[in-house]
């Protein structure tokens, strides 16, 4: 089994060899490998024109990206971190999410976002991008917590004719794969393969309670289920993998048979993808509800660095656990 | 004839004077060094061919522009719309210099560029009346437009924006090494953009087959140059990024088609990029709404029409040095101005978006 950083090199690099038009921007990626080393190798390979060390110029190599991709090139952009992708705010959602719908043409840029907290990385190195990019038509959002999914959904979004946010959780590169949960650790196959987007997926079947999720509380979701377990509380685990396209039918059918929802996410729960869901839900099956819906993400406050206050702010095992236990008792 | 001058500066290039004095010379600024390059008109003017393209060009840009602002007057434009008078000559002379197969990357001023690379002056109009035919089918109007058909990418509101874009669209053109370059432009005030530095920096790294054309029409919106940048002229950027530069007076169509021949053959032959910066005078408002006159020295701007149209300044060279006859010279401004009026007069006869596609194309399948 390969790691999810190894995952992500081997997607790319299949890629590059599979077609010419694909080719890499970003800080430090070709000289250097990249702050994660996750290029370490490609410019040997592919040499200093499709493996591209950019100056320091989040909107200038963004631009660049989309410039390339209106004459049919397939650029993937990395960002040293997803929190950085504020400077090239403009260039995602002005022009590169409308030009299609302003009928000029197709924009396929993939830009890889290294989302989500690892410890003590402070406020600029621990954002979880989504929520940004969320209310703008004519972007998908891609969120892959598993090493196949990350290999799958990056040769996807590669092919995709659209720009795509490409969220990978910096907490998942080097995590020890026989450490994961066995759900979390799918064979990758030899061939090529692409994960669709827009196709949960549920990591464990329950009956009593949904707790739907994506990107790094995948774990921590799995543990509370865990604990729930013992408590004779069936939880249904479900991985959204992309919110956009999302499986909204998953979902719902989800909380149709269990009647209890709880929406989870690192990103800060007030403005978070859990309240769109949520309204979804109160809309669509109210009627199922046995209990409020119910969302879990981190307090408002920006990402602390010092750990007790990192560990206080990002929703714990801990956390997941009593707002379960909360919908339990309805 | 070369000989060596001292800079010009600021004060001097807004001097009418001055300009006059200049009328067919450009400042080469080559790293540090400053150089007087003289032609004559004569040795600028292109072939007699491409000469009369460039004056029917030049004369259907105003006559578009000017159909499109009394069609906004009849209540034909929803929104706002935004002219590139006084820039036609430049706008024209630059783009007729790139290939079919070569990428444009226009600002909100550049009618005449959009013109000489194809783009249908029935396809403009559609778009500027929010037409279902037009290139964006209504999304989108004013010079917010781009026509695939003849590789004209589409401009976003946020100034600077395009600079980036267009190191894209050269780094596409360099990768796939059939020696194409492009052409970009940007005003005054998106000089100022981090979004310029980055890109401009950028394209001189990395060498790409690209034009940057400062259009210095002397205001950006309602702000002087003055407040806007504290050299002594724009063009003095381009040693600061390794790149050579050009200042040329943007009023003189056929000095502009020259400089531009040139910046556009070393582009395509690896040379890398080139920043022009072409001087101009804005000779509207901002925008359809904007009262110029408010702030606009008007001694100033009646200087500038009267004694620096570009269209008149081409008139009178073509028939000066034999290129075209008088009656040549009307005829092809009569053309013009029928093909405009023809033009909006179809586009008028188009359908309106239907609401029902709405929210279709929103991603490309």
């Amino acid at each position: 089994m390969i790691t999810y950083r190894e995952a992500l090199s081997e997607a790319l690099w299949e890629e590059m060899e599979r077609d010419e038009d694909v080719f890499l921007l970003g800080e430090d990626i070709g000289l250097g490998g990249g702050a994660f080393y996750i290029t370490k190798g490609f410019m040997e390979k592919f040499g200093r024109d499709r493996v591209v060390d950019v100056p320091l110029s989040e909107a200038g190599f963004t631009g660049a990206a989309i410039g390339a991709a209106l004459c049919g090139m397939r650029p993937v952009v990395e960002f040293q971190f997803a929190d950085f992708v504020t400077e090239s705010y403009k260039m995602i959602v002005d022009y590169a999410a409308g030009n299609h719908y302003r009928q000029m043409g197709p924009v396929p840029i993939v830009l890889r976002l290294p989302a989500a907290a690892l410890v003590s990385a402070g406020p600029f190195h621990s954002q979880n991008p989504e929520i940004w990019f969320f209310g703008t038509p004519g972007l998908k959002i891609v969120a892959p917590a598993t090493a196949f999914d990350a290999k799958g959904m990056l040769k996807g979004a590669i092919r995709d004719p659209n720009p795509v946010i490409f969220m990978e959780y910096k907490k998942f590169y080097n995590y020890p794969v026989d450490e994961l949960p066995e759900v979390l650790r799918p064979e990758i196959p030899e061939d090529d393969y692409t994960v669709p987007f827009g196709q949960a997926r549920t990591l464990r079947e329950g009956d009593d309670i949904s707790l739907i999720t994506f990107g790094t509380t995948v774990l921590e979701a799995l543990e509370a289920a865990e604990v729930l377990e013992n408590d004779g509380v069936s939880v249904e685990v479900i991985d959204l993998r992309t919110l956009v396209p999302l499986d909204k039918a998953a979902i719902i059918e989800s909380v149709k048979k269990t009647g209890k929802i709880l929406f989870l996410h690192e990103a800060r729960k007030r403005g978070g993808v859990g309240g769109e869901l949520a309204a979804i839900v109160a809309e669509e099956v109210f009627e199922y509800l046995d209990a409020p819906i119910r969302r879990l993400g981190a307090p408002e406050a920006h990402v602390p660095l010092s750990p007790p206050l990192e560990r206080a702010y990002l929703p714990s095992t801990e956390k997941v656990v009593s707002e379960l236990r909360d919908l339990a008792a309805f | 004839m070369d000989a060596k001058h001292p800079l010009a500066t600021r004060e001097e290039l807004a001097n009418l004077d001055f300009y006059t004095d200049l009328a067919d010379r450009y400042l080469a600024v080559d790293g540090l060094e400053a150089r007087w390059v003289s032609f004559t008109r004569k040795e600028i003017l292109p072939d007699q061919e491409t000469a009369g393209r460039m004056h029917y060009l030049v004369s259907l840009a105003r006559a578009v522009e000017e159909t499109l602002d009394s069609a906004f007057r009849a209540g034909h434009i929803p929104g706002t719309a935004f002219f590139g008078r006084g820039n036609e000559g430049a706008s024209v002379a630059s783009a007729m210099c790139l290939e079919d197969h070569e990428w444009l990357v226009p600002m909100h001023r550049n009618c005449g560029a959009h013109l000489a690379k194809g783009h249908p002056p029935r396809s403009i109009m559609s778009h500027f009346f929010g037409r279902a035919d037009g290139p964006s089918g209504g999304r989108d109007g004013n010079f917010h437009m781009g026509y695939r058909p003849k590789r004209i990418t589409q401009l976003i509101s946020h100034i600077g924006t395009m600079v980036p874009i267009a190191t894209g669209v050269a780094w596409a053109a360099k990768a796939r090494g059939k020696g194409e370059a492009t052409i970009n432009y940007i005003g005054d005030g998106g000089t100022s953009s981090g979004d310029f530095h980055e890109a401009v920096n950028f394209a001189a790294v990395r060498k790409l087959p690209l034009v940057i054309i400062i259009d210095n029409n002397q205001y950006a919106y309602k702000t002087l140059l003055s407040d806007q940048y504290a050299c002594d002229a724009l063009v003095l950027k381009a040693p600061g990024y390794g790149l050579p530069g050009f200042l040329i007076d943007g009023t003189n169509a056929p000095l502009v088609h020259h400089v531009c021949s040139q910046a556009l053959e070393r582009a395509r032959a690896g040379g890398g990029p080139t920043l022009i910066e072409s001087i101009t005078l804005r000779a509207a408002g901002h925008s359809v709404y904007d009262k110029f006159a408010d702030y606009v020295d008007m001694e100033h701007f009646e200087k500038w029409t009267n004694e620096r149209d570009p269209i008149k300044r081409l008139d009178e060279a073509l028939i000066e040095f034999g290129v075209m006859t008088a009656e040549e010279v009307a005829a092809s401004h009569a053309r013009a101005r029928k093909d405009a009026e023809d033009a909006r007069d179809e586009a008028l006869k188009s359908p309106m978006p239907d609401p029902a596609y709405l929210t279709e194309g929103v991603f490309a399948e």
